[in-house]
């Protein structure tokens, strides 16, 4: 008798953080820089205002062949780089920022992109789940955020 | 306490106002303490090296940019992230004031010899300025070129068709008098590169 209460209470769970997971994050400030190569980032800010961590576990597009979460590598020569990362914590009460020099999500073999145009990704949340964005395409400048770009 | 009257200490603020345009007039480096790249303190010649232009050409870098206000900058087409905001900057800067345009030469180097062809570097730069001038060369040649410029060489990173390029992450200028008075870093916005662009193009040559 214990094991299918303890089956309810898991599914409870996983349904309670889900609903959650889905009200607690916000995602703002969304922007591809168009792209100039092969590749193009995708940037956003998403913040976590309910009560439980989330972690995300992927990105995907219509509009690129590959998505990876990518770190931007800060070397202490002055030299930078880009390394994937697997998944990105987001606890709960905080604040994950991608931005140029950071962290972004990097759309790889991505069609010919417009400034102007826009796309829709989806955030893949490991609790939130699936979560659809509306990002516009910006000029690279313009991906800086906050100031005057 | 008494007070001065007012004539004089106008002719005294005139006068200081003229002594300090004076001095900024004549050296060159009181002005350079106004900008707000990473200023080197006791700047270093443009470095010479030849490479390869978009055209197919040789391009000597310290003769062609001489007397020019120049921008060198070491990156790849793939890069998604730092490049092109770089080159975005400074695209926009001069889309506002088309003299420092003139007056600028932007010169980026690709460090991926492989897959970056010459056609397709003109293309990538095609989109922020027609004007900036594009170079490759064999990966001896860059390594030549980076150590010359005093920036750690690029290095591949990953393996297969999607290696991505660890390269240096600072624009370079030197003033018109050929010399590297400041760098970039990256996340310069877009103001201090106008600031700092009409301090360094009126470094008398």
């Amino acid at each position: 008798m214990k094991r299918p209460a303890l089956f309810l209470a898991l599914a409870a769970g996983v349904l309670v953080t889900g609903c959650l997971g889905s009200e607690g994050i916000d995602v703002t400030e969304a922007r591809v820089g168009a792209p100039t190569g092969p590749n193009a980032a995708l940037y956003f800010t998403a913040s976590n205002d309910g009560d439980e961590p989330d972690v995300l576990i992927g990105v995907s597009t219509d509009v690129a062949g590959t998505v990876e979460l990518h770190e931007t590598t800060h070397g202490d020569d002055g030299t930078m780089g880009m390394r994937p990362v697997t998944s990105l914590d987001l606890p709960a009460g905080e604040t994950l920022t991608l931005e140029p020099g950071g962290l972004h999500v990097m759309l790889i073999d991505v069609e010919p992109l417009e400034e102007g145009d826009r796309i829709t990704v989806t955030l893949h949340w490991q609790s939130a789940g699936e979560m659809g964005v509306e990002t516009e395409v910006v000029s690279p400048a313009d991906t800086m955020g906050h100031g005057d770009g | 306490m008494p007070h001065s009257s007012s004539a004089p200490r106008l002719r005294l603020t005139a006068l200081v106002a003229a002594v300090v345009i004076v001095v900024a007039g004549c050296a060159g480096d009181l002005a350079t303490g106004d900008l707000q790249g990473v200023v080197i303190e006791d700047p270093t010649p443009k470095p010479s090296f030849t490479l390869t232009d978009t055209q197919g050409e040789p391009y000597e870098f310290a003769s062609e940019t001489e007397g020019r206000l120049t921008l060198l900058y070491f990156g790849y087409l793939n890069c998604p992230d730092i490049c092109p905001v770089h080159l975005a900057q400074i695209a926009e800067v001069f889309d506002r004031d088309p003299q420092i345009a003139r007056e600028t030469d932007v010169v980026f180097v690709s460090v991926d010899p492989d897959r970056d062809s010459p056609a397709e570097i003109r293309e990538f730069l095609d989109r922020f300025d027609t004007e900036f001038i594009g170079l490759t060369g064999t990966r001896q040649e860059l390594d030549a070129a980076q150590t010359a410029a005093g920036v750690s060489k690029a290095v591949l990173v990953g393996e297969g068709e999607d290696y991505t390029v660890d390269h240096a992450g600072q624009v370079i200028a030197y003033g018109p008098d050929g010399l590297n008075h400041a760098i970039y870093p990256f996340g310069v916005r877009q103001s201090e590169w106008a600031n700092d662009l009409a301090i360094l193009a009126g470094i008398e040559g």
